[in-house]
């Protein structure tokens, strides 16, 4: 742990040898803060990091937990900010690359905002050989969306799903939870427009 | 709840039902096809119906009554009579006729759209006919929210059975005897897995239900998790007194919101009733599940994956051995099965290990449960003694080609499996004969594709899917893979050449052979499967050499 | 001690039944190409380059992370073997951007004699040069994606050795990338200690110190498990 005297020190340092080639640049590598420390601080009172608060003292802090707490994480905010995982981190006392390779690694897990409503397009086997790509065409041509994109204005974002399961209705999409079978590429553009009134070419983020 | 006291309950149960007598039952599939086509507005609708009518009738939701594509469907007992295709319009003038007026609405019943006849009791229809449910038996009877419901249905009653009449090696040779094999894809013989889980000794030993359903075109584990959760907590528990375990866990994707929600419903009333727990039924045996949501990765499938993930880290796969029977979960003894494999535990113990091994065919004991779905008429959920052909499976349950198309492939086995063609289908559907001709069984995903099919586009299309799920771990999955699917998609681009096709062939081989888990080992097998039986669909879209490039071989 | 016999390439060879077919292998002599594994740290049975062919099975398996058996006949080369050895290296080549003669490890690098051992003298397969960053942010190393094999090394040397746990794997795939805590500059890390290992432990030049220009990087490896060694014998 560095005190803040040692601290002051390196800044007047650093400081002091900024014009030059030979900056001692290996003291910046003690002058190092914490992102976690801060968000949190100021975001106590927020009822989302409280769940992840509980979550976490109800797991009793254990590493293995990793994947549970996220979820809860995920499910309360929508996505993963980058201070949450940091809180997380901090929480189960995991190092940071150890959370983040686990939230990359597995789809479920968005570091983006997903938008506030959702069209999840199936393109399981099923849905592929009845025409999956046709929607993800459509809403692409219509809407300038593509796979994994949000609108600008954050109201909808598309996503593709490797199947939900749903092959005998196929193809299928899933707008904000509700599973939609035997849909033709305009009657997704149809319940799209009555969710968001999303406007033609609403440019991507 | 010991032994008598749970009895007792099952009793006034059994009362309770006598009670109500003839009380026509209305069971209404909330599978989750039936739910995305409107059933639970239709099950409202008829509970409104029935009490403005003061109708004297039951409403049950139940689990996936199987032909998904008719929905949403509404059963009539007694009478078995199932309705295709409702919606709230229809109900009460249903209802009117069906109960008061005695007199079945035909344009309405199952299949009426596509059978001259369509039979009033739906296991008269050849759909049901030529299945044999044993895992799915109650599946789209019971209310799979509802403890009671499976009690009454014999259900708990193996696991009474094993814990007072039978010795952990007892319910182990029983499993022998029966020759189940895995149903999550590969079919290794149940009995021998839990054998080796049981020899070995620690204090601690874990049992493992694999839900990760990754395939894509395959429900199965699915409707039986929403449709009947207690068999697979039953048999769980019943590998759990085989081996010697403690714990369980299930690890249901995440794309299964209600069958996570229904196995989590279940396990709370189990230990309600003391099915599970400690000292379960007042015996010495303790044992309790938790459940473990996937996170969105088809890696996780594979058994040391699932294990890694259990254990809160990414889903990479280790080199086997040691296999998870010696150091599996935090390094113990761990037993893992798919789901549908459970769902056979207790049928067998009932009934005897013999019993079931006398279903199917020599090598390949029992049924299994196929998802059909693809340009097929009566898409949904089927159950078949092992051995079944796949002529019968497409075209007498099946109903044929949609729109009167001809028959060009079906695809088993999912992105680690092959394609079947024409001149196949009177293949017997079991482990073996499936892998001869270049496909697996799988986890039992069956989709059926017609003339239109481009099947260099199929390979690419699982190509495709299997370099996005390849955990990147070995380098035959991670660079191969995306190799591979490169070069499938300059075939279907028209810009490749023979020699393209050469080293396309080259890399199949290698993947399958040095790649770490069975991801990568597998990736290859629906590119070789239509290479071999489709080639001309290739060597028709390459051009002997490339007039561009100057290639070094 | 558990002395059992096995047989490698045909000849008789006595071996520690807790030993893996690589450490026989290499106490014996007996040459087994390896890129993932290093001395010191645990194994992963990652690159496929060990892969073996044991009798009875028709899986080759890795001799870095499988453990000898009694009566084990293993064979550690073969066409068959050596094919694949030289996809694997052709794969890793094409797979990000290697080309030597620009390249600081030029003459010291693990991939460069692997290929010119297999005898490898062109790359059949199309290069993907993916879109890769060079994290320079460190004051006195940098780290270069453009070149990584993605062998793990690093990961494990920093997790296992230094204890820091600074490196990590994010994504999956072929879009898998070697980070720094949260994918954040390495310059920033808050739990690198700085301490070199994983230049050391990294078998090509996607890790450098910052003073060094085309083929100027020399590498010691063997210091790594040096270092575990005389942590052991706590002198």
């Amino acid at each position: 742990m560095m005190n803040a005297a040692f601290l002051k020190m390196i800044n007047v340092i650093v400081e002091e040898f900024s014009h030059s080639y030979l900056v001692p640049s290996f003291l910046t590598l003690f002058m190092k803060s914490s992102v976690a420390g801060d968000w949190v601080t100021q975001h106590a009172k927020d009822p989302r990091v409280k769940l992840v608060a509980a979550k976490m003292k109800k797991e009793n802090y254990r590493p293995d937990a990793l994947i549970e707490i996220l979820h809860t994480a995920q499910n309360a905010f929508g996505h993963l900010p980058l201070p949450i995982l940091h809180f997380i981190g901090k929480g189960l006392k995991l190092p940071g690359s150890r959370v983040y390779s686990t939230v990359t690694f597995y789809h479920f897990f968005s570091l983006k905002s997903k938008g506030e409503h959702t069209c999840l397009v199936c393109t399981g086997t099923a849905c592929y050989v009845k025409g999956a790509q046709a929607i993800l065409n459509e809403l692409e041509d219509k809407l300038g969306l593509k796979i994994g994109e949000v609108t600008k204005d954050n109201k909808l974002g598309v996503q593709a799903a490797r199947c939900i399961g749903a092959c005998g209705l196929a193809p299928a999409v899933v707008l904000d939870d509700e599973v939609h079978g035997k849909v033709l590429p305009a009657d997704v553009l149809a319940m799209i427009h009555e969710k968001t009134n999303a406007h033609e070419q609403a440019g991507t983020e | 709840m010991n032994r008598q006291e749970l009895n007792n309950f099952i009793e006034k149960e059994k009362e309770k039902l006598a009670e109500k007598g003839s009380k026509a039952q209305i069971r209404v599939c909330c599978g989750a096809g039936c739910l995305s086509s409107g059933a639970e507005e239709l099950m409202n609708s008829l509970k409104e119906e029935i009490k403005a009518g003061n109708i004297d009738a039951e409403i049950i939701p139940t689990g996936c009554m199987g032909p998904c594509n008719q929905g949403p469907l509404v059963k009539f007992d007694p009478g078995n009579t199932i309705y295709q295709k409702l919606e709230t319009g229809d109900v009460a003038p249903l209802l009117n006729s069906h109960l008061l007026e005695k007199t079945p609405v035909t344009e309405k019943l199952l299949f009426a759209d596509s059978r001259e006849n369509p039979s009033l009791n739906a296991d008269e229809d050849p759909y049901f006919k030529k299945q044999l449910r044993i895992a799915l038996k109650d599946c789209g009877h019971l209310d799979p929210e509802k403890i009671e419901d499976y009690l009454l249905l014999n259900g708990y009653q193996a696991l009474d059975k094993a814990l007072f009449a039978m010795a952990p090696e007892d319910v182990i040779s029983e499993i022998k005897q029966s020759r189940l094999r895995g149903r999550g894809g590969a079919g290794y013989p149940t009995g021998l897995k839990w054998e080796s889980v049981y020899r070995y000794v620690n204090d601690q030993k874990y049992v493992i239900c694999n839900g990760d359903e990754g395939d894509p075109g395959a429900f199965m584990d699915r409707s039986l998790l929403e449709g009947n959760p207690h068999r697979i907590l039953e048999g769980m528990a019943l590998a759990a007194y085989a081996i010697g375990a403690s714990k369980g866990f299930a690890y249901i994707r995440g794309e299964y919101p209600l069958a996570i929600k229904r196995f989590e419903t279940a396990i709370k009333q189990a230990r309600k009733l003391g099915l599970l727990g400690k000292n379960i039924l007042g015996s010495e045996f303790h044992f309790d599940v938790e459940v473990r949501i996937g996170a969105g990765a088809f890696v996780c499938g594979e058994e040391t994956a699932l294990i890694a993930s259990i254990e809160g880290k990414k889903g990479n796969p280790r080199p086997r051995p040691p296999y998870p029977a010696e150091a599996g979960l935090w390094g113990k003894p761990t037993l893992i099965n798919n789901v549908e494999t459970y769902a056979a535990i207790a049928p067998i113990i009932n009934n005897g290990g013999e019993w079931y091994s006398e279903i199917g065919t020599a090598k390949s004991a029992g049924t299994k449960v196929f998802a059909l779905a693809g340009k097929i008429n009566n898409a949904g959920l089927i159950e078949v003694p092992m051995g079944t052909t796949l002529r019968e499976v497409v075209y007498d349950i099946g109903g044929g080609i949609q729109g009167g198309g001809k028959f060009k492939a079906a695809q088993t086995g999912g992105p680690s499996g092959g394609c079947i063609p024409e001149e196949h289908l009177d293949v017997k559907m079991d482990y073996e004969s499936l892998v001869n001709l270049g496909s697996i069984m799988g986890s039992g995903g069956l989709i059926v594709m017609d003339e239109s099919s481009d099947m260099v586009d199929v390979a690419r299309y699982f190509m495709e899917f299997c370099m996005d799920e390849s955990c990147g771990k070995c380098v035959p999955c991670r660079v191969g893979t995306k190799m591979m699917h490169d070069l499938l998609q300059k075939i279907c681009q028209d810009n490749a050449t023979r020699i393209d096709l050469e080293r396309l062939e080259e890399l199949a081989e290698y993947v399958k052979e040095t790649s770490l888990c069975g991801l990568g080992s597998s990736a290859p097998n629906p590119l070789l499967s239509t290479l071999r039986h489709f080639r001309e669909e290739y060597e028709n879209r390459v051009r002997e050499t490339s007039p561009k490039h100057n290639v070094v071989d | 001690m558990n002395i059992i016999e096995i047989n490698i390439n045909g000849n008789a060879i006595k071996a520690d039944a807790g030993q893996t077919i690589l450490e026989v292998c290499r106490q014996n002599d007996i040459e087994i190409l390896t890129m993932c594994h290093m001395d010191g740290i645990s194994d992963v049975g990652a690159c496929r380059l060990c892969l073996v062919q044991i009798e009875g099975s028709n899986k080759l398996m890795p001799a870095c992370t499988t453990k000898v058996m009694p009566n084990m006949a293993i064979t550690t080369t073969n066409e068959r073997i050596k094919k694949y050895q030289k996809i694997t290296t052709e794969l890793l080549h094409a797979e990000r951007n290697h080309t030597c003669a620009v390249c600081v490890a030029n003459g010291h690098c693990e991939l460069q004699d692997m290929t010119a051992k297999l005898e490898i003298t062109h790359i059949r397969y199309p290069h993907l040069f993916p879109d890769c960053d060079m994290d320079t942010s460190h004051p006195w190393y940098i780290m270069d994606h453009n070149r990584c094999i993605m062998c793990t090394r690093c990961v494990r040397v920093c997790k296992e050795v230094e204890g820091a746990h600074n490196w990590d794997v994010m994504g999956r795939g072929h879009e898998v990338r070697i980070i720094s805590d949260y994918h954040t500059p390495w310059g920033e890390s808050e739990t690198c200690t700085s301490c070199g290992k994983c230049l050391h432990a990294c078998p090509v030049g996607a890790i450098w110190p910052k003073a060094i220009s085309q083929g100027q990087l020399v590498k010691n490896p063997g210091m790594i498990n040096d270092l575990v060694e005389k942590r052991k014998m706590n002198l």
